[in-house]
């Protein structure tokens, strides 16, 4: 009998031609929007090599030309001197701190094309560091990437219910569903196979286009990585066909069946998360970065006005530069002690921005279980490599190499300044006092990025079972007047 | 004959048990969405104001020092915002609406506020703008689809139109009833675009916004009315009538506004920062600047009959500041035109997208009147540019008539800090920017028409639907 309703629905869904329409559409969708991300991932990934590569050549450039620097007997400017230490603290560095997206980045961008993914590193306060960013067109932004995140979270729930509405519904209304009951079948039976078939024509196809386009274009990709995704979108759309399945079960009209669902859809992909997303923010609002700018005009300010204190303190800080230097006050030391002081002055207001993003992290965390949306596209980002989670990471790892970078200069500005390397006699040039570039601290690509946590999934799973349990009692009810009907 | 089919109509539509409970969800939605939007803008131009006033005091209180320092030292400029951002605050976080204006270097705006956010806030928040723009249409379509269709189902649609109802009226009855309910919901828009009337000074510029603000929604409202009632005249049942419906509103604000925007950065791509920078840089700082500078000292020297700089009766590092800031304006001109050409390539493109859907249309125009798009934004930068220009000439020609005449190093004070004047941006008029919009306004009048002559067409087959 199983063999036959299969037989006789997969017919049915051939002689529709929306079947074969929405078929065409996954298709279409997963092909487009895997394209788009892995294009967009593409982009990012030759601007970090075009860092890595200009840093590289920086590096082989000064070798080269070191001979010709010492040898000149023109005047060279300090600032302009890739040899001198102060230049290449404050001017002329090509060092970048660098996250190049993972394999797996076109799944969903995210916060990929907002957050900066790439550093030009100086001596500077890191506040000046930290806000760059690449320029992209803020409408760009504002509508989001066409991605296979977006069309697994929005658009193939709507054509899951494209093809599952009126599933079980056309056979009640048209009193197929008697027959059925009269020759042994079950409307259990039924509307499982209406409901698996219905939901193949749509998930198949995008699985297999975008498995197939990752396995092509991004062979880096593993293979555990694919098998998270294509469980995410098992259970994501899982959960969906549960849904109709219930919805048909209660035995209305196909097109109360099709507002119900849509109106489901609406909730869980639109407004809960918009609402989930006003309520964060303003539960726990972000501090203004113009108020931010204003405190860092004000702290630098008073590091500046104040700079020999700030020297001083700069000094009792870094008591193994002090001891050894005799005079220590030039402008290359006060400037990073200034820095220093800044970066001091602001960490208070930057803690704020930390313990606020934890804070609304946090009730994300619990929030996103009220949206099966927001929940898949958490996970979603996260396993790309584009979420908040691995950015952190990236954060605290520049944080660290931009502290390395300031000691080894700090370091070195003093020791050099001690020798006299910057003014050997009046009227003369500085003496190179970096020669080799590669003696720069590097930013280390390799950090530390925690394991993607499946186990929110479970929730889907729990949803879905709950549609089920409840399908199959629906569907017991369903059936019983119809039998008795027809035997009576 | 037509005030009772509007009665009828409006009867049915009561009746229908899930009216009263969209209209209410969608009231709620709308005015939560209203009071954030408001909170939101007050306290960003709270912070504006405040932080533009201290800086504006610091400056002053710089105290003395040179005026190439204070070219340095610098100023940062906020834009404001205009009331109607709490209606829709368009791209105001998605562009740094903060700008660093200093010596030699021309910045791009600062701290975009969605940096800030969480990865959730992807998926959009509440604001009127939302409700309106992607709401709204789902509620018109929500109540409209089945208001011919389920009467066809039913048969009673024969039954009046046999029983001499015109076609033409009961079509518009229903339109009207429908039109009716949905333009109810922007009370609470229209109550705010009054109130901030009285609330600004400048309320002959701002009651244009409100007024072409509340034309583009009342447009798209009568827009999605018309199609509504025609898809579900058009076709047999409620059930292909809603999906018809709900197939046009997925394509024309989910899918199509999506895959413009990714189509038209694809075809005018950016350089990374990484590229802009360098180029900049390189562009900037070559030899061909440093003869220019010495041909421009020679030029000074043979003007003037003296053989050495500094017989010249004025400070030539004044001048020569001031020539160093002109040259790399013209590159910068340059450079950041080509951007600004692809940016704005970009943005019609997407425009031009409005042909095929009409979200794209009023969501362009909406921001525009409430000053949060790319254009506004574009003016504001090149506003700021203007001042950065205009401060440096002042200090560099300060520097240039005075320097020389001080013995030791030359310093300036409050009485040049006062010469600069403060930064005030006002959005132009709207009217200054109007070119911008034109596919837009061109597509929502074509997109109206489109619906007309689709309500035309099936009044035609209501006509013949006794025979049916």
């Amino acid at each position: 009998m199983k063999r036959l309703l299969l037989n006789t629905e997969f017919k049915n869904l051939l002689r529709e031609k929306v079947a074969v329409i929405i078929a065409a559409f996954s298709i279409l969708l997963a092909g487009l929007a895997f394209l788009n991300g892995h294009f967009f991932s593409q982009s990012q990934s030759e601007v970090v090599e075009a860092a890595w590569t200009s840093q590289q050549h920086n590096i082989t450039e000064a070798a080269t030309q070191l001979p010709l620097r010492l040898s000149t007997t023109e005047p060279v400017k300090w600032w302009q001197d890739r040899y001198d230490l102060r230049a290449q603290a404050f001017y002329v560095m090509v060092n970048y701190a660098t996250k190049p997206p993972l394999p797996a980045s076109p799944i969903a961008i995210g916060q990929a094309d907002v957050l900066p993914y790439y550093f030009r590193m100086l001596v500077q306060e890191k506040q000046q560091v930290v806000q760059q960013y690449d320029y992209v067109h803020p409408l760009n932004l504002l509508l989001g990437q066409f991605d296979l995140s977006f069309v697994l979270i929005y658009l193939l729930p709507l054509l899951i219910i494209g093809i599952c509405f009126n599933a079980l519904s056309n056979e009640q209304h048209s009193g197929q569903l008697r027959l059925l009951l009269l020759q042994g079948g079950s409307a259990g039976q039924l509307l499982t196979i209406q409901i698996l078939l219905r939901g193949a024509i749509v998930l198949l196809p995008f699985l297999v286009i975008s498995n197939l386009f990752f396995m092509l274009f991004r062979e880096q990709i593993e293979l555990q990585t694919l098998t998270n995704f294509t469980l995410i979108t098992l259970l994501y759309g899982g959960f969906w066909l549960a849904l109709c399945a219930w919805v048909n079960s209660r035995g209305k009209g196909a097109a109360t069946n099709a507002a119900i669902l849509v109106t489901c859809w609406l909730s869980f992909v639109v407004v809960l998360p918009a609402l989930i997303n006003t309520f964060i923010t303003h539960a726990d609002p972000t501090p203004s970065r113009i108020q931010y700018i204003d405190s860092l005009r004000a702290s630098t300010d008073e590091a500046k006005k104040a700079a020999e204190k700030t020297l001083a303190q700069f000094f009792q800080d870094h008591p193994e530069l002090a001891s050894s230097s005799a005079s220590g006050s030039d402008f290359a030391t006060k400037k990073i002690a200034t820095i220093n002081a800044v970066e001091q002055a602001m960490q208070a207001f930057d803690e704020q921005y930390q313990q606020i993003q934890q804070a609304q992290l946090g009730k994300a965390m619990w929030l996103k279980y009220l949206s099966v949306a927001t929940l898949t596209h958490s996970i979603l980002v996260e396993l790309s490599g584009n979420g908040l989670v691995r950015h952190n990471a990236f954060m605290a790892q520049v944080q660290r190499h931009h502290q390395a970078l300031q000691s080894f200069f700090a370091t070195g500005i003093v020791e050099a300044n001690q020798k006299g390397d910057f003014s050997p006699c009046k009227g003369c040039n500085a003496r190179p006092t970096i020669t080799d570039l590669s003696t720069l601290p590097q930013f280390d690509k390799d950090f530390p990025t925690p394991n993607v946590n499946l186990a929110p999934m479970l929730w889907l799973i729990v949803l879905s079972l709950l549609l089920i349990h409840r399908t199959s009692r629906n569907v017991g009810v369903l059936a019983a007047p119809q039998t008795s009907k027809v035997v009576v | 004959m037509f005030r009772q089919t509007l009665t009828k109509e409006w009867l049915d539509a009561k009746r229908q048990g899930q009216l009263w409970w969209l209209c209410l969800i969608a009231s709620l939605l709308l005015l939560l969405a209203c009071t954030t939007g408001w909170q939101n803008y007050q306290s960003y131009q709270s912070d504006a104001y405040d932080v533009a006033q201290q800086e504006q005091t610091r400056w002053l209180n710089q105290g003395e020092k040179g005026p190439h320092s204070a070219a340095h030292y610098g100023i940062y400029v906020i834009k404001p915002a205009t009331p109607l951002v709490a209606l829709d605050d368009g791209l105001q976080a998605y562009q740094g609406n903060v700008v660093r204006l200093e010596a030699h270097t021309r910045n791009d705006g600062m701290f975009r506020t969605v940096q800030d956010n969480l990865p959730m806030a992807r998926f959009g928040s509440l604001t009127p703008a939302f409700v309106l723009q992607v709401l709204l249409p789902l509620l018109i379509l929500l109540i409209g689809y089945p208001m011919f269709a389920s009467e066809r189902e039913q048969g009673t649609l024969k039954q009046l139109l046999a029983s001499g109802v015109e076609p033409l009226q009961l079509f518009a009855a229903k339109c009207c009833v429908l039109f009716a309910i949905a333009a109810t919901l922007l009370l609470p828009v229209i109550v705010y675009l009054l109130f901030i009337q009285f609330e600004q000074n400048e309320s002959a510029k701002l009651a244009y916004r409100s007024a072409g603000f509340f034309v583009v929604y009342i447009s798209y409202v009568a827009l999605w009315s018309i199609i509504t009632i025609a898809i579900s005249c058009l076709l047999k049942s409620s059930r292909r009538s809603l999906i018809v419906l709900l197939t046009i509103w997925a394509l024309s604000t989910l899918l199509i506004p999506k895959l413009a925007m990714n189509y038209s950065t694809g075809v005018y791509p950016l350089d990374s920062n990484q590229a802009f920078q360098n180029r900049l840089k390189r562009e900037v700082y070559t030899d061909h600047r440093e003869m220019a500078f010495e041909r421009f000292e020679q030029s000074l020297l043979q003007k003037y009959a003296v053989s050495s700089t500094s017989e010249l009766p004025f400070d030539f590092a004044g001048a020569r500041l001031q020539f160093g800031e002109q040259y790399a304006d013209a590159i910068f001109d340059r450079l950041f035109g080509e951007r600004l050409e692809q940016l704005q390539s970009q943005t019609d493109s997407y425009f031009l997208a409005s042909l095929l859907s009409p979200m794209i249309a009023v969501q362009s125009l909406s921001m525009a009147f409430s000053a949060s798009d790319f254009h506004h934004h574009q003016h504001f930068l090149a506003r700021a540019e203007l001042h950065r220009r205009m401060m440096q000439r002042v200090l560099n020609h300060n520097q240039r008539d005075h320097a020389h005449k001080s013995e030791g190093q030359y310093v300036a004070n409050l009485s040049l800090w006062q010469q600069i004047p403060k930064f005030e941006y006002h959005p132009p008029a709207f009217t200054d920017l109007t070119h911008h919009y034109r596919v837009n306004w061109f597509s929502l009048v074509l997109w109206l028409t489109a619906s007309l002559l689709l309500g035309t067409f099936a009044v035609r087959k209501l006509t013949k639907e006794p025979l049916r």
